[in-house]
C-alpha cells in the first residue's frame, strides 16, 4: 500500500543540493584566492625590483658613467696641463685637476679617489718643473691609461649593476610564468572535477528520473532507480516509486472493477449490458465488411423445476455448470454472456446461421451428455433449447428478437432442440428427443 | 550683414571669459627666484637671453613640474629672505643647506656638492695677514671670511669679484667651486697668475640644494620627484654639459 513514509529523518544524512553548492563555491574561493594569493606575491616582488630599478639602480648606474666622465675629464686636463703653451693656460688645467681630484663622486670611490690624487700630485710637480722631459711623458702615458681603463672598469660597473637588476626581473617573470601555468591548471582541473561532480550527482540522476518517469505510462514497468547522494534526488526518487506503486494499485483496481462491471458474478460470463456493447460491435463490424454473423439464444429447459425440486444451491450450481460448458464448447472467438434468469445469449462471428446452429446442437449435445453431481450425493441432467438468427444484414435488437422467436418455437416444439429463425429459411428441427417433461421454460 | 556681425560680437563676448581666465593663469604662476649675475650658473648670455645651469634647471624643473614659472631675478643676499617671507614660491639658486637657513626655508634634496675655492694673487695662503678677501654678501663663504676674523671686501655679486681683484680693491676670494671654474677662465684674471686652493671648511662645502617657502610642503615633494627625474632622464647632464667642463655629480 501507498503510504506517506517520507518524514524528514530519511534524508537527513544526506547532502542538500544547496549545502553541496555551498561548500564547492567555498573550496573553489580558497583554491582561487590562493592561487591569486601565490602570483600577487612575485607580482608585488616584481613590482618592488621595477620601483628598485628605478629609484636605486639607475640613479647608481649613471653615477657610474659620470664618475667616468669625470676620470676622463681629469686626464684630458692633465693632457693640457703638460701642452700648454703658456703659465696661465698651464694654470688653468692645473686648476681643473684640482678640483677634480677633491670632488665629492671621485673621493666616494677608492679606485678614482686614489688615481685622482696620483695624477694631481704628479701633474702639480710636473707643472712646477721648467720642462717635460722624457720620463715625465712616459709616466704621464702610463697615467694617462690607467685613468682611461679606471674610467672604463667604472662605466662596466654601472652597466653591471642594472643588469644585475634585469636579470632578477626576468628570473621573476619566468617564476610568474610558470606559477601561472600552475593556477591555471589548478582551476581548470577544479572545473573538471566541478563538471564531474554536476555530472554524476545531478545530471545523470536527472536523466535516470526522465526516463524513470517515461517509463511510468507504460503498464507493468517496474522503477529501478539507483540510492542517490543528493537529498533532493533522494526525495524524487522515494515520490517516483511511490508514484509508480499508487499507479499500479489504481491499475489493478481499475481492472478489477472493468471486470467487475462487465462479468456476471455467478457465471463468470459476460453480463448482458457488456455482451450487448460486445454484441453490438461485432455487428457493426461484421456489416461494415459484408461478413457473415450470427446470433443464439439459449434457455435452460425446466430451470423452475430444478430449483424448485433442488434448491436455489443446485439451480446455482446447475448455471455455473451450463457456463463451464459453453466455455468449453465454444470457439475462442464466440462471444457468450447471461442474458437473464437462465437464458444465455451468444454471437458467433465470421459464422453463418447455418454453422452457427451446428454449433448449437455441439453445445446442446454436450448439455445433454453431462451429469451434475450435487452436493447431498444426488445429479442432476439438464437441457437447453437454442434459437439461432442471422444477423448479417439487421441490427442486434432485431436479430435478437429472431432468435427470441426461434428459442420460443423450439420451447414449443417440445424443447432440447436448436432452431433457425423464419427469415432466410424454414426452421429445421434437428435431432433430439422429444421433451418428455411438457413444461415451458 | 547684421547678422554677421552679430555672430561676430557674440563670438567675441564668449571668448573673453576663457581671455580672462588666461590671464588669471598667467598671475598664479610660481615665482621663481635665481641670481642675475652670477656665471656660469645664472647669467644674461650676448643675446641678452638670462640663462645658466640653475636657469636652465629651473626650466627643467616646471617642464617637468607642468606648471608655469616666472623666473625672477634676486641678488643672492635677498634670496633665503625673499623665498622664507613668501615672495617666491622657490629659489634654483645655489644654496648650501646650513642649519641657519634651514630655520627659514625648506630645502630640497641635494641636486649636487659643492667645495669652496681659495683665489689668490701668488704666493698669498688663505688667513695671511694684510689680506683683503672679496666675497659676496649672503653668501656663505662671506660668513666664513667673518668667521676666520678677514678682512673683507663686501660685494654684491660674482661679477664684481672680478673687478676688485683686477682693481687691486681686494687680494684674494673665496667662491664656490663652480664660480672658480668660470672666474679662471677670464684672461683679466688669468694675467693675475692667481692660486687656488681647496677649503675644506664644512661650512662652505657641502650638499647644494633648492630653497622652498615653508608654506609650501607639497612643491617640495614635487620638487623632488623633478630632480629625481631629470637626473634619471639624462637632462640633468645635458644641462651640465652646457655650461661646466666636468661633471657635477
Amino acid at each position: 500500500m501507498f503510504t506517506t513514509s517520507r518524514t524528514p529523518d530519511n534524508y537527513r544524512h544526506k547532502l542538500g543540493a544547496g549545502v553541496l553548492l555551498c561548500r564547492l563555491t567555498a573550496v573553489f574561493s580558497i583554491v582561487f584566492a590562493s592561487a591569486a594569493a601565490w602570483l600577487a606575491v612575485d607580482q608585488h616582488a616584481l613590482l618592488e625590483n621595477m620601483e628598485d630599478l628605478q629609484s636605486r639602480t639607475l640613479p647608481n648606474s649613471m653615477e657610474h658613467q659620470r664618475l667616468a666622465r669625470n676620470l676622463e675629464v681629469l686626464r684630458l686636463e692633465g693632457e693640457r696641463v703638460l701642452a700648454a703653451d703658456n703659465p696661465e693656460n698651464r694654470r688653468q688645467a692645473l686648476f681643473i685637476v684640482t678640483l677634480m681630484a677633491g670632488h665629492p663622486s671621485l673621493l666616494a670611490n677608492e679606485k678614482a679617489r686614489n688615481l685622482a690624487i696620483e695624477t694631481e700630485i704628479f701633474l702639480t710637480r710636473a707643472a712646477q718643473g721648467s720642462r717635460i722631459d722624457e720620463n715625465i711623458r712616459d709616466e704621464w702615458t702610463r697615467i694617462s691609461r690607467h685613468l682611461s681603463l679606471t674610467a672604463d672598469d667604472i662605466s662596466v660597473d654601472g652597466i653591471n649593476l642594472a643588469r644585475e637588476d634585469v636579470r632578477q626581473m626576468n628570473g621573476l617573470v619566468e617564476q610568474t610564468r610558470q606559477k601561472l601555468h600552475g593556477a591555471v591548471a589548478l582551476v581548470l582541473g577544479f572545473l573538471a572535477l566541478l563538471l564531474l561532480l554536476i555530472r554524476r550527482m545531478i545530471l545523470r540522476p536527472l536523466q535516470q528520473i526522465d526516463h524513470a518517469l517515461s517509463d511510468l505510462r507504460q503498464p507493468g514497468s517496474a522503477v529501478t532507480l539507483p540510492n542517490y547522494s543528493l537529498r533532493e534526488l533522494a526525495s524524487v526518487r522515494e515520490a517516483i516509486v511511490q508514484l509508480h506503486g499508487l499507479m499500479q494499485e489504481h491499475e489493478s483496481t481499475r481492472d478489477d472493477l472493468q471486470k467487475l462491471a462487465a462479468t456476471d458474478v455467478l457465471t463468470s460470463l459476460n453480463n448482458r449490458r457488456h455482451f450487448m456493447f460486445l454484441a453490438e460491435s461485432e455487428l457493426t463490424r461484421a456489416q461494415r465488411y459484408g461478413r457473415p454473423i450470427s446470433i443464439g439464444l439459449a434457455d435452460l429447459d425446466h430451470f423452475k423445476h430444478i430449483n424448485d425440486i433442488h434448491g436455489h444451491a443446485a439451480g446455482d450450481l446447475a448455471l455455473k455448470a451450463f457456463a463451464d460448458i459453453i466455455r468449453s464448447t465454444l470457439r475462442h472467438s464466440d462471444i457468450a454472456g447471461r442474458y437473464g434468469g437462465e437464458e444465455f445469449a451468444f454471437v458467433f462471428p465470421e459464422t453463418t446461421p447455418q454453422e452457427a446452429v451446428a454449433l448449437a446442437e455441439r453445445l446442446r449435445a454436450h448439455l445433454d451428455a453431462w451429469v451434475i453431481p450435487l452436493k447431498n450425493g444426488g445429479h442432476i441432467r439438464l437441457t437447453t433449447s437454442i434459437g439461432i438468427a442471422d444477423a448479417s444484414a439487421q441490427a442486434l435488437e432485431d436479430a435478437l428478437r429472431l432468435a427470441d422467436e426461434a428459442l420460443y418455437q423450439a420451447k414449443a416444439s417440445g424443447r432440447n432442440r436448436t432452431i433457425q429463425a423464419k427469415t432466410t429459411q424454414l426452421p429445421l428441427p434437428l435431432g433430439g428427443h422429444t421433451d418428455n417433461s411438457g413444461h415451458s421454460a | 550683414m547684421e547678422a554677421w556681425v552679430r555672430k561676430l560680437v557674440t563670438g567675441c563676448l564668449l571668448t573673453l571669459p576663457v581671455a580672462a581666465s588666461a590671464v588669471a593663469a598667467s598671475e598664479q604662476a610660481v615665482r621663481v627666484a635665481v641670481i642675475g649675475n652670477s656665471p656660469p650658473m645664472s647669467y644674461v648670455d650676448e643675446s641678452g637671453k638670462l640663462t645658466g645651469f640653475n636657469v636652465e634647471m629651473a626650466h627643467a624643473l616646471c617642464a617637468t613640474m607642468k606648471i608655469r614659472c616666472n623666473l625672477l631675478p634676486t641678488s643672492l643676499d635677498k634670496v633665503v629672505d625673499a623665498v622664507s617671507a613668501g615672495e617666491m614660491d622657490f629659489a634654483v639658486v645655489s644654496l648650501l643647506a646650513t642649519p641657519e637657513r634651514r630655520k627659514k626655508v625648506l630645502f630640497s634634496k641635494p641636486y649636487y656638492r659643492s667645495l669652496s675655492i681659495w683665489l689668490s694673487k701668488p704666493s698669498i695662503k688663505p688667513g695671511s695677514p694684510r689680506t683683503t678677501v672679496a666675497v659676496v654678501n649672503g653668501s656663505v663663504q662671506a660668513q666664513h671670511a667673518e668667521n676666520q676674523g678677514w678682512k673683507t671686501k663686501r660685494v654684491t655679486n660674482h661679477r664684481e669679484i672680478s673687478t676688485s681683484l683686477v682693481a687691486g680693491d681686494a687680494d684674494a676670494t673665496v667662491v664656490p667651486m663652480l664660480t672658480a671654474v668660470s672666474l679662471m677662465e677670464k684672461p683679466s684674471l688669468q694675467a693675475l697668475g692667481l692660486e687656488s686652493t681647496v677649503l675644506s671648511d664644512p661650512l662652505i662645502s657641502g650638499d647644494v640644494c633648492i630653497s622652498i617657502h615653508p608654506g609650501r610642503p607639497e612643491l617640495r615633494e614635487q620638487i623632488d620627484a623633478a630632480l629625481d627625474e631629470i637626473k634619471r632622464d639624462g637632462r640633468f647632464d645635458r644641462i651640465n654639459s652646457q655650461f661646466l667642463p666636468f661633471r657635477l655629480l
